[in-house]
């Protein structure tokens, strides 16, 4: 009998057994959405619980300080175009800010507070780290961060 | 209400500020706990000493 017949061994599939397609952690649009609406909720969408609950509390925390402070929460003002920038960096802390706007009484500040300067450091700063955490956030659903 | 109670020292709040900044950066930039501490220590020092020393500088001058 000859040998062209038998069967290929057993090392050898027959065929080639597709990979499971990788699945993402999420759809970056959404994590990046989640991520303004409220600081760590995007990296709560990715599967990053503690990491999530570690920046709510440090971007919370830095907002309400700023507001303790009395810091402004800034608006487009004519002839200052710093505040574009300024107005900018406060909406990256998403509802935060936009609660705070309704909520406060304060809004604009109090700018013979001596906390002043110090409160609208906290405001800008944690809406620019929410804003980085946006960008964090998205990168992890798309694959570009592990 | 609550601006009474929070204090007005100024280094005080730079020092909270930092420490934010610090506890962001560290657990943003690095993965690792040991890598994230070492971060953390660095930021933190950089940022009151950097301070500390800025304003050490600006001491001679008129204000």
């Amino acid at each position: 009998m000859s040998d062209s017949a038998s069967p290929p061994p057993l090392s050898t599939p027959p065929f080639k057994v597709p990979a499971p397609a990788p699945r993402r952690p999420g759809n970056p649009i959404l994590a990046a959405a989640l991520a303004w609406i409220f600081p760590g909720l995007g990296h709560a969408y990715v599967k990053r619980p503690k990491t999530a609950l570690l920046y709510a509390v440090i971007v919370t925390a830095t907002f309400l300080l700023g507001l303790s402070f009395e810091g402004r929460l800034y608006s487009p003002e004519p002839g200052q175009p710093l505040t574009i920038l300024a107005t900018f960096a406060v909406y990256g802390a998403g509802l935060l800010n936009i609660a705070a706007r309704l909520l406060s009484s304060n809004p604009n500040g109090t700018i013979l507070s001596v906390t002043y300067e110090y409160g609208c450091a906290f405001l800008l700063t944690a809406g620019l780290m929410n804003l980085l955490l946006m960008l964090d956030a998205f990168d992890i659903a798309a694959e570009r961060k592990s | 209400m609550l601006a009474s109670l929070l204090p007005t020292d100024h280094f005080l709040i730079m020092t909270v500020y930092a420490l934010l900044i610090s506890l962001f950066f560290a657990l943003l930039w690095r993965s690792g706990r040991r890598e994230r501490v070492a971060l953390f220590v660095k930021l933190f020092l950089a940022l009151v000493v950097g301070a500390l020393a800025v304003a050490w500088l600006m001491y001679p001058f008129p204000s």
